[in-house]
């Protein structure tokens, strides 16, 4: 951070600490659509810039918190930002509790209010991206290979739960006959292993593997894989 | 002879008399983790249908949009501090009836469709939970309980619509603490 932003932060911090909150006049300057945007799990905090704020000089402030929390914590990284997001994903990394986020804006010596998210359970808002799926062939078998997509998860360092279990997440695996007719789906697998073989497939046909992330308490699916195909000879 | 018989018997009389020491030691044990609380009990598999977890959450959401108040919050930490087990079931329990009785009822016309799948949902739970009982002293629970009762009616409307903004809370506390 630099001095400047410091000087800054320490000047908004006063003033929220002497009781201050929003005045009207700076209802304006106040960022706009206030939000996380949550992908795999990454809980990012996006913003737009308020109504009457001229975007060149402007600097950005955000904290967070747990519901029911008092106290709203500064995020270091993002105190004096020009930049329109924030990762909160270590912040956030409690699944099914509720965060808020809250975003100000400050600008040639004036500051706006806080713009405050809506209420955020990472469980329930992230968005989770297909699997990343290998297919390699042997004669009439193909052996599957499902990768999850990048989840925070799986950085932390000495857990032993896998990354599957720990978000409740199962793979769906489903199998096209391109050389029928009709083209033919089939969900051949459903669950949170890593690696599917199936064998005794027709000699001379087409076909297509394609997965998806389903998460069974929700009843929800990620979209889907890239499809692999292979020809059986 | 005799003289052996009297020291076998009596010996024997030795391992009958620890005998009994040892079984009145196991129930003694036995009574003190007699378990003082009855059927508090939920069947998991309850918890994990998507529909009714998509609901409870879009209510919860839906309310929680008009809950301005961040600061408050009703089933958290300090409603089960030093509370374990199965009293933690209890103490759900009665959260839920107060739940259902002076926040959902009343306001069973808001909030659909969500309200009415919900509020069908946690009253079957809250009768399924009929039969739990504690058999001990239940004043730290009523305590807690209480609080939770007071800041809703001090808050007053406000503190209605929190509860509700809650509901997802209490069906992830319900599952945690009965299942």
């Amino acid at each position: 951070m630099e001095p400047k932003h410091c000087f800054l932060g320490f000047l908004i911090g006063a003033f929220l600490t002497s009781g201050g909150e929003a005045q009207p006049a700076h209802e304006s300057l106040k960022p706009q659509r206030v939000q996380f945007q949550s992908r795999n799990f990454h809980n990012v905090l996006h913003w737009q810039p308020g109504r009457a704020s001229s975007n060149n000089d402007s600097i950005y402030f955000v904290q967070y918190k747990m519901y029911g929390q008092k106290e709203w914590k500064n995020k270091e990284e993002c105190w004096g930002i020009q930049e329109l997001f924030c990762d909160l994903t270590n912040e956030t990394s409690d699944l099914q509790e509720p965060y808020y986020g809250r975003v100000m804006m400050a600008s040639a010596g004036s500051y706006s209010g806080w713009t405050i998210t809506r209420r955020f359970t990472p469980w329930w808002a992230t968005n989770i991206g297909p699997p990343v799926v290998n297919v390699t062939q042997h004669n009439r078998s193909l052996l599957i290979i499902l990768h999850a997509p990048d989840l925070p998860y799986r950085h932390q360092k000495g857990t032993n739960v896998t990354v599957e279990n720990y978000y409740d997440l199962v793979y769906r695996v489903f199998l096209i006959n391109n050389s029928l007719q009709k083209m033919q789906e089939q969900n051949i697998y459903e669950g949170a292993g890593r690696v599917v073989a199936i064998g005794a497939l027709t000699p001379h046909s087409g076909y297509c593997v394609v997965a998806e992330i389903y998460q069974p308490m929700l009843g929800r699916s990620s979209p889907r894989s890239d499809e692999q195909c292979v020809k059986i000879p | 002879m005799a003289a052996l018989q009297k020291s076998v018997s009596s010996s024997f009389m030795g391992t009958l008399a620890a005998g009994c020491l040892l079984l009145l030691a196991l129930w003694a044990q036995e009574g003190a983790s007699v378990p003082v609380t009855s059927n508090c009990w939920l069947d998991r598999s309850q918890f994990q249908q998507p529909y009714i977890i998509n609901r409870t959450f879009m209510l919860a959401e839906e309310a929680s949009f008009a809950d301005n108040n961040t600061d408050v919050r009703l089933i958290g930490d300090k409603l089960w501090q030093g509370i374990h087990g199965k009293r933690k079931c209890y103490l759900m329990k009665q959260v839920l009836n107060f739940t259902l009785e002076e926040v959902l009822f009343p306001y069973s016309d808001r909030f659909q469709p969500y309200m009415q799948d919900v509020v069908h949902f946690l009253a079957r739970l809250s009768s399924q939970l009929n039969q739990c009982h504690i058999k001990d002293d239940d004043q730290h629970i009523q305590k807690n309980v209480q609080k939770l009762k007071d800041t809703v009616k001090m808050l007053g409307e406000s503190g209605e619509i929190k509860a509700i903004g809650e509901v997802y809370l209490l069906f992830t506390a319900l599952k945690d603490a009965c299942t």
